[in-house]
């Protein structure tokens, strides 16, 4: 047995083979196009949206806030994000058990930055073929001038993708201005450089085998798939047994079924699958097979079709159901989620309140005889406007709000700390610890209110 | 065919299976720990140092990400470690 294994040696995974796919164009071809340019134009031009004299989407790291156009968020809305993240998530069960991998096919940014690495390849190191010859051609001065153009153009694509990611992060006229100085700071530079050096592996290098390999998604996708679930299929009985026949010959003539076995649809595959093996995890249902096919299909007058969308059910002939208790649940789990965060954030209350007891004393006594506790109250305006606020304090009968600051004015965006003292009569404190509210509420806006507990220490009951 | 066993894997892919989980572990720590913690606020080890914000997201997020690797690091070891031991056994 041991001898055995010294002589067999298993391969995990076979040696990789650069995949090349052939270019392709048709319906779906057009679409995924469309979802890619509008993709890629989203990422590169968000940075450059204004709003309110400000980048409209900005995550500014050094002063804690989100900008989300009208939105400001804080270090203390992260429950939105993270809802968001978990709502993002939910979506993508939604549409994978709807019309599986089209999140793989048409949006995700792997395949996104790929093809547009590989259109880029195509410009300059021509069709499939011509890619494949040059490959194989010895070291040449033509082919070193061709694969060095493709990489310096790769890299400066790389370069404006790491500065525009950067520019989510830092306002970008601060950073093209930096950046025209030469005067980009150390972190700034190590981020440009390691995201686009991200971006020239995944998308130049990796490629497939980032889905292959390192994706997580495409190893548990088939678990929100169903019998109804679209997928990329062809259709065996209509296509077996495959062979190569003259044009305009009947398939039924030469014993053949349509499918021409002229392989087409294996080289246009991004993955380098063969679609007429079934279903595999490996297909990423980017429809560039459909076109493919479809293409040699009207060549030889044969119906369109061979290679197609459609579910299980339906190539088994059986009936397709569209609303099923999956769709249901997560469109109902979806549309609850959506209703609470939009509820939620439409109800925000720009303004925050924290109260931190001075803890080096329990209490003490005024000259008058009253119990005294010291208050430090931080007041946050998130609001995008400055205002001045009302503060007052219940719990306890006669209690007495002193502070030396008769107008609580804060800056928008910005942090207020002030020091406050309550002074209640002994006889009106019910216990050692009572619970004392504050109340703090913007004197030009009702609905800019909040309320804080803290506690008020005395002697205790005697 | 033999059963295919993770010591076999090559080691660009053992890399990346050690490098790319903590890498996205460190992002989501990155996210929680920062949102909670404002680095100015923050004094490691009593140490006197004055470094800019992005500087110390920066940092904080390369010390998550080690910490990750080494996790799964240990991982991976042990998984490996233990395929041979099997292997050996049979």
């Amino acid at each position: 047995m041991a001898q055995k294994e010294n002589t067999v040696e298993p391969v995990l995974y076979e040696a990789h083979k650069k995949i090349y796919p052939r270019e392709v164009s048709g319906y779906f071809t057009r679409l995924r196009v469309l979802s890619l340019v509008t993709l890629l134009g989203i990422y590169y031009v968000t940075p450059l949206l204004q709003w309110d004299g400000r980048q409209a989407i900005l995550f500014d790291l050094p002063a804690r806030k989100f900008y989300l156009f009208g939105l400001t968020l804080w270090p203390q809305d992260f429950i939105y994000l993270a809802a968001l993240l978990i709502l993002a998530g939910l979506a993508l069960f939604f549409f994978t058990a709807l019309l599986g991998r089209v999140w793989c096919g048409y949006a995700c940014p792997q395949t996104v930055w790929t093809e547009a690495y590989l259109w880029m390849e195509r410009k300059i190191e021509g069709k499939r073929g011509q890619r494949m010859k040059l490959d194989k051609a010895p070291t040449s001065a033509a082919k070193i001038r061709t694969k060095t153009l493709k990489h310096v153009v790769w890299i400066a694509f790389s370069l404006w993708t790491g500065f525009t990611f950067v520019a989510y992060f830092t306002p970008i006229d601060e950073l093209a201005g930096e950046l025209l100085n030469l005067s980009l700071g150390p972190w700034e530079t190590f981020w440009i450089l390691f995201y686009s050096f991200a971006t020239y592996g995944n998308a130049g290098f990796m490629r497939e085998q980032v889905c292959k390999y390192m994706c997580p998604y495409a190893r548990f996708q088939s678990a929100m798939f169903d019998s109804d679930t679209l997928i990329v299929a062809y259709h065996p009985e209509r296509g077996e047994p495959r062979g190569s026949r003259r044009r305009s010959v009947e398939p039924a003539a030469v014993g053949l079924g349509d499918c021409i076995d002229c392989n087409v649809c294996v080289q246009v595959c991004p993955t380098g699958i063969d679609i007429r093996d079934g279903l595999q995890y490996e297909c990423i249902a980017c429809s560039a097979c459909i076109d493919a096919c479809d293409e040699i299909m009207d060549k030889m007058s044969y119906p369109r079709g061979l290679v197609r969308y459609t579910t299980e059910n339906s190539a088994l002939g059986k009936r397709q159901h569209l609303l099923r208790p999956r769709i249901i649940v997560y469109a109902t789990i979806l549309l609850l989620l959506c209703g609470i965060l939009v509820t939620h954030i439409s109800q925000r209350v720009a303004l925050d309140l924290d109260v931190i007891r001075d803890r080096n004393t329990l209490y003490r006594e005024t000259n008058d005889g009253l119990i005294e506790n010291v208050y430090t109250l931080k007041i946050l305006n998130m609001d995008s406007q400055a205002h001045v606020y009302k503060l007052w304090v219940e719990g306890i009968d006669g209690v007495k709000l002193v502070s030396d600051r008769p107008e609580i004015e804060v800056e928008a965006g910005s942090v207020y700390q002030m020091v406050v003292r309550l002074q209640a009569d002994e006889f009106n404190l019910e216990a050692r610890s009572v619970t004392v509210r504050f109340h703090l509420q913007a004197k030009d806006g009702n609905h800019l209110k909040t309320v804080t507990d803290a506690r008020f220490v005395g002697p205790g009951k005697s | 065919m033999e059963s295919l066993t993770p010591d076999k894997i090559p080691r660009s892919q053992q890399a990346i299976s050690v490098l790319w989980p903590s890498f996205i572990t460190a992002i989501i720590a990155s996210g929680v720990f920062f949102s909670a913690f404002n680095p100015r606020d923050l004094v490691p080890f009593n140490l006197d140092i004055d470094i800019s914000p992005l500087a110390a997201y920066s940092i904080g997020f390369f010390l998550f990400w080690l910490l990750a690797s080494l996790s799964s690091f240990g991982t991976l070891y042990f998984t490996i470690s233990n395929c041979r031991f099997l292997n050996n056994q049979r």
